[in-house]
C-alpha cells in the first residue's frame, strides 16, 4: 500500500509539472482587433536663448558668469486619432530623455471590435506657447537651430478606410524615406 | 510573522512525516530541495550547453521547432532542459519556505538568506530569457511585458517596445542579447551558490545519489513522454491567443500586465523589501536571543574537535594566550560569535566540556541531569527519551509509563556523558530521538550524535556503557508513529535485559570524563 502511495504520488508530481508546464493561456482573450501607432519622429530642434541682466551675473560666482544661457529642447506633436468622427486619441507627445532632447515615441494600441473604420490621423507640430512668449519680451532672444532634411514634417496626416479582421494587429507608422504616415496590415519586410 | 511562520511549520512537519511514511528519511526529497536545485542546476548545465548547439539566432523559432520534432535527441534534450528548470523553480520555493519555517534566516544566517534570495530572482530571470529565445506566442508576450517594464526606467535612450512594433524585423542584437543574459546569468548563480554556502562547513550540495539519479530519470521519462510546450511562433500583427505558458515563470504575467508599469515595479520592490526584511523580523528579542558559544580556555585541551565539528565554522584554533606555562595545549578554541548560531554541537564534542552555550555545556548538562534523576529515581525498565526539541521533542511530552523525557535543544548538544550517567544511574535505557539527519535544523547535530554514540568520535560514548541500553532514532516532528513504534521496541528489549545492568549511583561522571589539566 505505502509503495503503491510513494509511486502515485511520484505520478500525480510528475504530472503536475507537466501540466503547469504548459498552462493553456490567452494573453488577449477577446477576438477584438487592434490599431497600433508606433513611430519614432523628429521634431524641430530648438534653442532659446537669453542674457542675463547685470543683477543676475552679479550675483553668480566668477567663474559662472556666462552672458548668454540656453536650454535645448524638441517642440512637441499633437497626435490627434478620430476613428468614424469620434475623436479618440487626443494627446501632446513631448520627446523622450530628461531634458526633452531625444526624438518623439508614439506609441498606443487601440482595441477595436472587427469591423471596417473610417480612421482619421492627424500629427501636428505644436508650438510651445512658452516659447513665444520668451522671444517676445525681457530681453530675451530665440535662436533655433533647425535641420531641416532630418525633421519630421510639421503636419503628418492619415485618413483610410481599414477593414479590421478578428484579432489582426494593423500598424500605423511613419515612413521616414515617404515622410508620411502609413497604414501596414503585416510584415512589410524581407523575412 | 511568528505566527506565519508556524503555520508554515506546521504544513512542513506533515508534509515531512507523510513523506518519511513514502520514500523514508534518506531520500525524503523534502529534506533534500537546497540540494536538488544544485543538482538541477547541473543538469540544465549540460543539457543547455548541447542545446546551444542547435539554438540559431537567425531562426530561433525554426530552430527550436526543428530540435523539438527530433525524436531521437532534440525532444528529450529540450524537454528534459524545460523540466528541469521547471523542478527548480519548485525545489527553491520549497527550500525557502522551510528556512523561513524553521526559522534559519537571521543572525549567521542572514547571509545565506539573503543571497538565496537574490539566487531566487536570478533564476526567474534566467528563466524569463530562456523562453523568450524560443520566440513563440509566450516569448512574444514575455518579451513585450518586459519592454513595457523597462521602458518606464530612464536608463534606455530609446523605448525598447518599438522593437515590437512590427514596423521592422526584429534585430539579431536583441536575440543576441537575450542568448547572452541566458548563458552569462547561470555563471551568476554558479558565484551566488558559493556565497551561499560560504558560511557553512562540508555544505552538501548535491542530494544522495539514488535520490539525484531518481529525479533526474524521472524527468527524463516525462522528457520522453511529454513533449516540452511549444506555442505558435510569434506574430507582431496578431494578437497573441490561447499558448501553453509555463506557469513556474509565467505566473505573475496576467498580473503584471493589468497594471501600470509603474505599479509593477513598486510591488516588485514592496515584495522583494519585506522578503529581504525577513531576518530582521524573524530575529528573536535580544534577551530572548539563545547565548553564543564561549570556549573556558582553562579548559580547553586544543584537541581541535569542536573546530572540526562546528557545522558553521564559527570555531577557530588559536594560540593560547599566555602561552604552554604549564604543559598547556599551544592552541584553544575560539568562537566567533558573529558565526555561532548557538547549536551547541560543539558541547557535545568536547570531552572535557570546555566549550558551549552559557547553560548548555557538558557539565551545565550534567548538573541539570543529576537534578533530573533527583526529582525521580529511575527504575531498571524505566527509558529516558533524550528528545531534541525541534523533531520528536514536540510529540512525546505524553509517553507511556515507564518512559521519561528529557528535552535538548539538538540530539548533536547532547553530550555523551548524559547518557552514561542515566545509565549508571539505574536508567533501563536511554532512547535519543534526534531528527533525521539531512532535516537537523543544525545541520549536523544528527549525524555527529551518531558517531559519538555508536562510532567512536569524540566525546565518544565510554567503552563500558552497555550499548544494548542505548538507542538512537531519526524522527521527524511528526513521526509520532516511528517514535512509538521505536519506544515500544526498546522497552520490550529492555525488559528482557533488566536485572543485567549495575546502578552505579554514585558514580562521578564528571570526574571520570574530566581528562584536561586541573586548573589552577
Amino acid at each position: 500500500m505505502s509503495r503503491l502511495l510513494a509511486v502515485a504520488f511520484v505520478l500525480v508530481a510528475v504530472g503536475g509539472l507537466a501540466a503547469l508546464s504548459g498552462v493553456p493561456w490567452a494573453a488577449e482573450p477577446s477576438s477584438a482587433a487592434v490599431i497600433r501607432l508606433a513611430w519614432r519622429a523628429r521634431g524641430e530642434r530648438v534653442q532659446r536663448c537669453r542674457r542675463r541682466s547685470a543683477d543676475e551675473l552679479a550675483r553668480l560666482p566668477v567663474h559662472m558668469r556666462q552672458e548668454e544661457v540656453c536650454e535645448r529642447g524638441i517642440i512637441p506633436y499633437r497626435l490627434r486619432v478620430t476613428i468614424n468622427d469620434s475623436l479618440t486619441v487626443n494627446e501632446l507627445v513631448r520627446a523622450g530623455g530628461a531634458e526633452s532632447d531625444r526624438p518623439l515615441f508614439v506609441f498606443d494600441e487601440l482595441p477595436l471590435p472587427p469591423g471596417t473604420y473610417r480612421l482619421s490621423i492627424s500629427f501636428d507640430r505644436e508650438e510651445d506657447p512658452d516659447h513665444k512668449k520668451a522671444g517676445s519680451a525681457d530681453e530675451e532672444s530665440d535662436r533655433r537651430e533647425t535641420d531641416v532634411l532630418r525633421q519630421t514634417p510639421p503636419h503628418l496626416t492619415l485618413d483610410s478606410v481599414v477593414t479590421l479582421q478578428p484579432r489582426t494587429i494593423v500598424l500605423v507608422t511613419y515612413d521616414d524615406e515617404g515622410r508620411a504616415l502609413r497604414l501596414l496590415a503585416g510584415p512589410q519586410f524581407a523575412p | 510573522m511568528r505566527s506565519l511562520q508556524n503555520v508554515t511549520w506546521r504544513l512542513f512537519a506533515r508534509a515531512d512525516a507523510a513523506m518519511n511514511r513514502l520514500y523514508g528519511w534518506r531520500f525524503n526529497p523534502l529534506y533534500h530541495s537546497g540540494a536538488l536545485v544544485v543538482a538541477l542546476f547541473l543538469v540544465l548545465l549540460a543539457t543547455g550547453v548541447v542545446l546551444l548547439f542547435f539554438y540559431r539566432l537567425g531562426a530561433p523559432y525554426e530552430s527550436v521547432a526543428a530540435l523539438t520534432a527530433q525524436p531521437w535527441l532534440g525532444r528529450w534534450l529540450r524537454g528534459l532542459h524545460r523540466y528541469a528548470s521547471d523542478a527548480a523553480v519548485v525545489a527553491v520555493v520549497l527550500h525557502a519556505l522551510r528556512m523561513f519555517a524553521q526559522g534559519r534566516s537571521w543572525g549567521p544566517r542572514a547571509l545565506a538568506w539573503i543571497t538565496g534570495l537574490v539566487l531566487v530572482f536570478v533564476t526567474l530571470i534566467c528563466g524569463w530569457t530562456g523562453l523568450v529565445m524560443v520566440w513563440d506566442v509566450p516569448a512574444q508576450v514575455l518579451a513585450r511585458e518586459g519592454a513595457r517594464l523597462f521602458d518606464v526606467l530612464p536608463i534606455f535612450a530609446e523605448p525598447i517596445s518599438r522593437a515590437f512594433v512590427g514596423e521592422r524585423p526584429i534585430p539579431g542584437a536583441f536575440f543576441f542579447l537575450n542568448l547572452f543574459a541566458h548563458i552569462a546569468l547561470p555563471i551568476g548563480i554558479g558565484l551566488l551558490v558559493w556565497l551561499h554556502v560560504s558560511r557553512v562547513a562540508r555544505a552538501g550540495l548535491l542530494p544522495p545519489r539514488v535520490l539525484m539519479w531518481a529525479v533526474i530519470g524521472l524527468l527524463f521519462g516525462l522528457a520522453l513522454a511529454w513533449r516540452a510546450p511549444l506555442g505558435p511562433p510569434a506574430d507582431l500583427f496578431q494578437a497573441p491567443g490561447r499558448a501553453p505558458y509555463d506557469a513556474f515563470y509565467t505566473l505573475w504575467l496576467p498580473l503584471s500586465r493589468a497594471l501600470p508599469a509603474g505599479v509593477v515595479w513598486l510591488l516588485t520592490i514592496a515584495g522583494g523589501a519585506v522578503l529581504l526584511a525577513i531576518p530582521w523580523w524573524a530575529r528573536p528579542a535580544k534577551r530572548a536571543e539563545p547565548p553564543k558559544s564561549v570556549v573556558d580556555e582553562s579548559i580547553c585541551t586544543g584537541c581541535e574537535q569542536c573546530y572540526i565539528d562546528c557545522p558553521y565554522e564559527a570555531i577557530a584554533m588559536i594560540a593560547r594566550p599566555g602561552g604552554t606555562e604549564g604543559g598547556r595545549s599551544a592552541l584553544v578554541g575560539h568562537v566567533t560569535p558573529e558565526l555561532c548560531v548557538s547549536c551547541g554541537i560543539c558541547a557535545g564534542s568536547c570531552a572535557p566540556m570546555g566549550v558551549g552555550p552559557a547553560g548548555r555545556t557538558g557539565r551545565d548538562q550534567l548538573a541539570a541531569i543529576r537534578a533530573f534523576i533527583a526529582a525521580r529515581p529511575l527504575g531498571a525498565r524505566d527509558v529516558v527519551v533524550v528528545a531534541c526539541d525541534r523533531g520528536a521533542g514536540g510529540i512525546v511530552h505524553d509517553p507511556a509509563p515507564g518512559v521519561r523525557v528529557w528535552p535538548i535543544s539538538c540530539a548533536g548538544n547532547l553530550h555523551t556523558s548524559v547518557v552514561e550517567l542515566l545509565i549508571r544511574a539505574g536508567a533501563g535505557g536511554v532512547l535519543v530521538a534526534a531528527c533525521p539527519p539531512r532535516d537537523c535544523w543544525n545541520r549536523e547535530g544528527a549525524k555527529w550524535t551518531e558517531q559519538r554514540l555508536f562510532h567512536d568520535r569524540e566525546a565518544e560514548l565510554q567503552e563500558r556503557v552497555d550499548r544494548r541500553r542505548v538507542r538512537l532514532i531519526f524522527a521527524a516532528a511528526g513521526d509520532r508513529a516511528i517514535v512509538a513504534a521505536a519506544l515500544r521496541e526498546f522497552q520490550t528489549e529492555i525488559t528482557v535485559l533488566a536485572g543485567v545492568g549495575a546502578a552505579e549511583p554514585d558514580a562521578d561522571v564528571v570526574r571520570e570524563c574530566d581528562t584536561a589539566p586541573t586548573p589552577s
